[in-house]
């Protein structure tokens, strides 16, 4: 009981709890880490490929253009939401493990931006789910609804999707924080992955620009506002995972060392 | 050529073996970008050419000019700071970074001025393609200036109290790669809108 990080009494019983094993205690943690690329392979098959959002239709597009769309490929719509539906509650699991590293980044500091990054990643999946119901709505009566209520739903889908984007953003720039004041020699996030967390996070400030625009780059589906701002996205899902996956077994070593000192 | 601990360190990071790290990242991820926006205005600009080149003509080009000077005067200030920095002057770090943040914010001034006249005028976002990039890289660069003067302010607080801290020097480059990134940006926006479709008055 010599580490002066035993004093702290929350990270006492959050951290140090001898009645856990380091089995115990590590349990699902690597489980909820892969949620992350498997709601990334899963989104883009399901809300990407059968949903005919990679890319969006165009935003200049016609209601009857639209409306001709919902009802040829009504079926494939309706499974592809459906899946985006149920892999999008999968980043869920994956920010809970993110959660639970970042907790541990500095024991003894207060863990605000940990919850912060937490509940962000959480209502993360609000906009996965609503918008994918939107597009739902769209494909269940196709022949029964208006053009232009099928037009509306589309473009209500993409608006919810695209300009919420900030409840993502903070959980990123919150990583980045976190990662960044870490103590260790070697920090479990690399100053560049924070960094590019932090990046990622704020780049999608312009899709604010996205609502003004039916053509070119701010567009929906605009190389920048599309192509762009969902790689980046996608990208910082595999980076933070990779470092998520590698910082676990350093904290199951860290951790086995302070339950041996004890 | 500095040897030693008087070397000055990468990206003020800790990780001095890795180069691409800490706010380099961001550095080179938001120049990508930009990079992108410039070939997408190059590349919309060989479609419409008359359009673009008679709204560059209607910018004004003393004022892009200006802010030119503006920002690499003030990053100018920035190196004398770094440098006092590494010197342990440390009222000299203070003094040039409030040089810097107070000519700094004379861009903040010239800005509201150019798009208060363009807004006056009618000119907006969908005036034209010109002006789509317009407004769309200023005002990007000005998200990115009000990051970098919010920074300049970080680490002169910073300093009253940490200056002497080990991580201080580190934390005031990082200050001060991402305020060059400003100007930089700006050295490259300012050609691209102001000059390249800019009417030359004849020589007399």
């Amino acid at each position: 009981m010599n580490d002066p990080r035993m004093f702290n009494t929350e990270a006492y019983f959050r951290y140090y709890n001898p009645v856990l094993t380091n089995e115990a205690y590590f349990r699902y943690w690597r489980a909820c880490a892969a949620m992350g690329p498997v709601f990334l392979a899963a989104f883009l098959l399901c809300w990407g490929m059968l949903g005919y959002n990679i890319p969006p239709i165009p935003a200049d597009w016609t209601a009857d253009q639209m409306a001709a769309h919902f009802r040829t490929h009504y079926n494939e719509i309706r499974a592809g939401m459906g899946g985006a539906m149920l892999f999008g509650c999968l980043y869920l699991p994956w920010t809970l493990a993110i959660y639970k590293v970042m907790q541990l980044i500095n024991r003894n500091e207060n863990d605000i931006v940990s919850t912060l990054q937490m509940w962000g990643g959480a209502l993360t999946v609000v906009p996965l789910v609503t918008s994918s119901v939107f597009w739902l709505t769209g494909a269940y009566r196709p022949e029964e609804l208006e053009p232009k209520t099928l037009q509306m739903l589309y473009d209500q889908g993409w608006l919810l999707i695209d300009m919420f984007y900030f409840i993502t953003t903070i959980p990123m720039v919150a990583i980045g924080m976190a990662g960044l004041t870490d103590k260790r020699e070697k920090p479990l996030f690399p100053r560049w992955a924070c960094w590019y967390s932090i990046w990622a996070g704020l780049s999608f400030l312009f899709e604010l620009l996205m609502p003004f625009f039916k053509t070119g780059l701010f567009a929906r589906q605009g190389w920048l506002n599309f192509w762009v701002e969902f790689v980046v996205w996608f990208a910082y899902i595999l980076v933070i995972t990779y470092f998520t996956m590698k910082a676990i077994p350093r904290l199951e070593k860290e951790r086995a060392e302070l339950l041996d000192r004890a | 050529m500095a040897t030693g601990s008087d070397a000055p360190s990468i990206g003020a990071s800790r990780e001095q073996g890795n180069p691409v790290s800490g706010i380099l990242t961001f550095i080179i991820a938001d120049l990508i970008v930009f990079a992108m926006l410039f070939t997408g205005f190059m590349v919309d600009r060989s479609h419409e050419l008359a359009v673009f080149n008679r709204s560059a003509n209607a910018l004004d080009f003393h004022l892009g000019l200006a802010n030119l000077l503006i920002l690499v005067t003030s990053g100018l200030c920035v190196v004398f700071a770094v440098s006092a920095a590494r010197e342990g002057r440390m009222t000299a770090i203070r003094n040039w970074i409030l040089v810097a943040f107070v000519i700094g914010a004379g861009f903040g001034v010239s800005k509201f001025v150019e798009w208060g006249d363009k807004f006056a005028h009618d000119i907006g976002m969908h005036t034209n393609a010109f002006y789509m990039y317009y407004f769309a890289l200023t005002g990007a660069h000005f998200l990115h200036f009000l990051g970098g003067m919010g920074a300049l302010a970080f680490i002169w607080f910073y300093s009253l109290r940490h200056a002497g801290a080990p991580d201080f020097r580190g934390k005031i480059e990082a200050v001060g790669l991402y305020w060059h990134m400003v100007d930089l940006l700006w050295v490259l926006i300012f050609p691209l809108l102001y000059v390249l479709g800019h009417q030359w008055p004849a020589c007399p």
